[in-house]
């Protein structure tokens, strides 16, 4: 779901692109033959000085600086002196008892409901909240069927403790994220300052975001609290910053000129104006949230993703499923309830209800008051039902069975994955970095091209080159696979309205599930091997790019296709000369997409059997070997920066 | 730096002129006064009104010399209590900056501007406000409304601002709302509306803090022909009834002459000319002018005063239709067709003179009569 959010923030760019690819199409691409051109003449030249004077092979040893050593020893000191140094006496240790204390408070409120309590509660919270009539009716019967089967599987303490999680998160980060958004949207020199840093930290993978909270407050609720907190504020803060910024300047004039105050322009006007987009991003940041916290399982989160955790480390199907399920019921309540508030904003309630703004929320509380008072506690032992047994096996059937899985996980292996490793181990490390840069170069500015360059160096003298590697290979090869299934996809969708409205709902609902439930599935159908992990960086990433591809090709101004077929294109004519063309942006933007959502997963499936850098995060989190985890965390910030400049496309002129 | 302050003063005696046509009787101080007005934009912009050379050059040699756009440039003008002061241009001629500096919703790079005797641009903040949430409200071409708003709500929206409490301000905005027109429709949201009905919100909106200055910019521009004729119809209805000032922005030359008591119209951020819709149509100042109103139908826009001839005989004078002397030359072809002979102008039961066809066709053609000189 981190697509979604991207994807609205990059989509005003690719909009941008259009526009100046219609007006100045001749002059860009002159522009871009000749940079082509002495592109292609300065690499030629460097291949060759380079092949002289550096020679192959890896990443020279001497360039080296290994920061594990460091990082350990940082690691030591925290734990001599967390109990001892006034900076953890005075200042983390408050944060981080605060942390617990609330976590902790909002379990014991939520416990204290009882399961009928909290039923009631979520059904009509869901039902209020998505603006009462039949579109509240959905949501209420979603959220009811959520929660019912969570009870159902035996996960409801768990489900409890991820909803405490969440309620504290998402509180912390929506409030956050709306103060940066307030400063970014008001002030000019505050938003130039955030946006890179907000861009940067919506490419970085979930992963990556533990380690350093780790190291400080050590694992345990904290560490999971603050890195969901980071990891899902930027969101708010962008939209915020978004709406507020995007608010009609007429209205705006017009209180201006009727004698507001600032404060007064701010809260007549402003916000009520940026009220539509501040709901999208809290969705998003709801969204985010539960994903990091899913994930933070490794950092002793505890929850549902705990239990998908310990299942997917002993290759338990069966538990694995029984606590993904739940996982995606909370994902589709959550996701229901604050779309259905999102597009409601704005849309008066129906004349003459009696049930009318605040009445209903007052209803909705003395309901859930009523459903506490009798007193349930947690869900009944007598109405579980465990499914874990017969998913097993379901499971164990399939791996009898349909042993082609498993082959077809194998051969893609040897011949795909271990080829593609291999000769991306072999190239010269400079020549890496040459295509780094020249690739960058193409695609956006210089700008870009001495950050990817220096990123990818970076990789280099952390001393995990042959592992960066072999995690990029696996990129490559899945980011492959998304494109061509999901330019197809795309394609066939924009072509086949009918298609796209059967497509549609399920690629909303897959892309708002937690990376970590993908895992699940692909492991119980090609075991811990790195194809799995492949297979579901495709699965997670699919939608995303099916998605802006549908949505590019169906921008593409009918004018210019209605021209095409007065001339009498065929069919296939006007696909390739006219809408490929002219969506060029958006495939741009997919491919963006599909490369940063893949890099997520396939570190995520350092878990499944994906190796190099996400097995190293693991290692280190699981076995408290910082300097492991860090040097490989680090380098998974470094290659996603490499992979977003190779494919982000800027119009932007260097400063 | 000398010949500058000259020319300052040249505008300055001219629109006092003007002014002064109005009759001694007047002694109120304008509703307006504004003199020597400047408002460059780029970068700075204030050397710019300062420097006689810089001042005298053209939009385009001023931007390639200094990077700056003059929008209003060296502006000066009375609006008289109760009248409709139209300023028309085409676009990019700086009569929507002007109109925003008259509230400062612009600031002005130099030059005075006073509303009712007392000087705008040394309020401070809070006097500023006090004049935006009292004595003047704007209504705005794209209509600037709240649509998380009823209409009552955005209507109220001024007495809001000004800490009116919320029933009051509800009354004062349905007793509005209904004058403009829109009673029924309180509860709908903008977003329901039509463009001239939510245009008459804003309006209403305008309205309702009862200020002393209407300020319309281009309100009408962005709705269609018929509904736009309807919108003219109201403010003329409005000005009517209430007798309130108002300065209308436009670039609709036939918008101007059906509004405008008196018209200033604009060219690159200048006033070229500053007259009644008559005297801007009967007398250009100018080729630019001349061009402007070549096809405007003269007949319905001057009067048969300037058509007038004495009275030849007794006879004349005496006998005939009479029209006024305000009545449009249209009126009194129909009088002169009907009649068959010449028709008097009659005031007061006096008579002024006579029109006969010759005159009235000489004024439609635009041609000096024959009969008057002779």
């Amino acid at each position: 779901m981190s697509a979604t959010v991207t994807t609205v923030s990059k989509a005003g760019t690719a909009a941008g692109d259009a526009r100046t690819e219609d007006s100045g199409g001749l002059r860009e691409a002159v522009r871009r033959r000749r940079k082509l051109l002495t592109g292609g003449g300065v690499l030629a030249a460097l291949l060759v000085l380079g092949a002289v004077l550096l020679g192959g092979g890896g990443w020279p040893a001497g360039l080296t600086a290994d920061i594990s050593g460091p990082l350990d020893a940082a690691n030591d000191w925290v734990v001599d002196n967390r109990d001892t140094h006034p900076l953890f006496l005075y200042f983390l240790l408050h944060l981080s008892n605060t942390a617990t204390d609330a976590v902790d408070a909002v379990y014991q409120g939520l416990d204290a409901l009882g399961w009928l309590g909290v039923t009631v509660a979520a059904v009509l919270v869901a039902w209020r909240a998505a603006g009462l009539g039949r579109r509240g009716l959905r949501a209420a019967v979603t959220a009811l069927g959520a929660f019912a089967v969570c009870g159902v599987l035996g996960m409801w303490d768990a489900t409890l403790l991820t909803i405490a999680l969440m309620v504290v998160s998402v509180a912390v980060a929506a409030l956050l994220g709306a103060l940066i958004g307030l400063a970014a949207g008001l002030s000019d020199r505050v938003d130039r300052a955030l946006r890179p840093v907000l861009d940067t930290m919506q490419v970085m993978p979930a992963f990556a975001y533990l380690l350093p909270f780790v190291l400080v407050f050590g694992t345990g609720t904290p560490a999971a609290l603050f890195c969901t907190v980071i990891y899902a504020a930027p969101p708010m803060a962008r939209l915020t910053a978004l709406g507020l910024r995007g608010a009609d300047p007429a209205a705006l004039e017009a209180s201006a000129s009727l004698g507001a105050s600032g404060l007064q322009r701010l809260w007549t006007a402003r916000l009520p104006l940026a009220r539509k987009q501040m709901l999208l991003g809290l969705n998003q940041t709801i969204m985010m949230a539960l994903s990091m916290v899913v994930i933070a399982a490794l950092v002793g989160a505890g929850g549902l993703g705990e239990e998908v955790y310990s299942a997917l480390s002993t290759t338990d199907v069966g538990k694995a499923f029984t606590a993904g399920l739940p996982i995606v019921l909370i994902a589709v309540w959550l996701d229901r309830t604050t779309a259905a508030a999102g597009n409601g904003a704005g849309v008066p309630a129906p004349a003459g209800s009696w049930l009318h703004g605040g009445r209903a929320w007052a209803l909705v509380a003395a309901a859930v008051a009523a459903a506490a008072a009798v007193r349930t506690a947690t869900w009944p032992e007598a109405w579980t039902y465990d499914i874990s047994t017969p998913v097993n096996k379901a499971q164990e059937w399939i791996t009898a069975n349909l042993t082609f899985t498993e082959v077809w996980a194998r051969e893609f292996t040897l011949w795909v994955l271990n080829p593609l490793r291999d000769v991306l181990v072999w190239l010269p490390w400079w020549s890496v970095l040459l295509l780094v840069a020249a690739v960058a170069w193409l695609v956006g500015n210089w700008v870009s091209a001495v950050t990817a360059t220096a990123a990818m160096a970076a990789i280099g003298v952390l001393g995990v080159w042959a592992k960066s590697l072999d995690t990029l290979s696996q990129v490559l090869a899945a980011l492959v696979l998304t494109l061509v299934l999901g330019f197809l996809a795309g394609v066939l969708c924009a072509r086949a309205g009918r298609l796209e409205r059967w497509v549609r709902p399920l690629l909303d609902a897959m892309q708002t599930m937690p990376q970590f439930v993908y895992l699940i599935p692909v492991v119980a159908l090609f075991g811990a091997t790195r194809t799995s992990a492949i297979v579901a960086a495709v699965v997670y990433a699919l939608p995303a790019v099916v998605r802006i591809t549908t949505q590019g090709l169906r921008e593409v101004d009918p004018a210019a296709v209605e021209a095409s077929r007065s001339l009498g294109a065929s069919t296939r004519q006007q696909l390739f000369g006219v809408q490929l063309p002219l969506a060029r942006p958006a495939l741009q933007l997919a491919v963006n997409q599909g490369v940063v959502l893949v890099l997520a997963v396939v570190v995520v499936g350092g878990l499944v059997g994906g190796g190099a850098l996400g097995y190293d995060v693991i290692k280190g989190l699981s076995r408290g070997e910082m300097g492991l985890g860090m040097t490989a965390g680090i380098a998974i910030v470094c290659l996603g920066l490499v992979l977003d400049r190779v494919t982000q496309r800027t119009s932007r002129t260097p400063r | 730096m000398n010949g500058d302050t000259k020319e300052t003063i040249d505008i300055d005696t001219k629109a006092a002129g003007t002014a002064g046509d109005n009759g001694t009787g007047d002694l109120e101080p304008p509703v307006f006064a504004v003199r020597g007005l400047w408002k460059v934009f780029g970068p700075r912009a204030d050397r710019v009104p300062g420097s006689a050379e810089l001042a005298a050059l053209s939009p385009a040699e001023l931007r390639e010399r200094t990077g700056c756009t003059a929008a209003v440039r060296d502006v000066g003008f009375d609006v008289r209590k109760g009248e409709v002061f139209v300023v028309m241009g085409l676009s990019g001629s700086g009569k929507s900056t002007l109109v925003r500096t008259l509230t400062r919703l612009i600031e002005p790079t130099s030059g005075s501007i006073a509303i009712d005797g007392e000087d705008v641009l040394s309020m401070d903040k809070a006097r500023l406000r006090e004049l935006r949430r009292h004595r003047a409200a704007m209504v705005f071409q794209h209509f600037g409304l709240l649509p998380h708003r009823t209409v009552l709500d955005n209507v109220a929206y001024g007495l809001e601002i000004q800490g009116v409490g919320k029933a009051q301000r509800r009354a004062k905005a349905a007793e509005v709302v209904a004058k403009v027109g829109l009673a029924g429709l309180e509860e709908r949201r903008p977003g329901q509306l039509s463009g001239g009905q939510q245009q008459r919100v804003g309006l209403a909106r305008a309205l309702a803090v009862d200020p002393e200055v209407l300020l319309f910019d281009e309100p009408f521009s962005a709705l269609d022909p018929l509904i736009r004729r309807d919108m003219q119809e109201e403010v003329i209805r409005l000005h009517r009834e209430e007798g309130r000032t108002m300065v209308f922005i436009t670039h609709d030359l036939n918008e101007a002459l059906r509004l405008g008591d008196r018209i200033a119209l604009m060219r690159d951020g200048r006033i070229v000319q500053l007259g009644t819709p008559e005297e801007i149509v009967g007398s250009p100042a100018d080729d630019y002018v001349r061009d402007f109103v070549r096809d405007v139908p003269r007949e319905q826009v001057m009067t048969v005063r300037t058509a007038m001839r004495p009275a030849a005989d007794a006879t004349e004078a005496e006998s005939g239709p009479a029209v006024a002397p305000g009545a449009t030359v249209s009126e009194a072809i129909e009088a002169v067709a009907r009649s068959g002979g010449p028709v008097r102008v009659v005031e007061d039961g006096r008579c002024l003179g006579v029109v006969d066809h010759a005159a009235l066709l000489a004024v439609v053609a635009g041609v000096p009569a024959q009969g008057v000189a002779a």
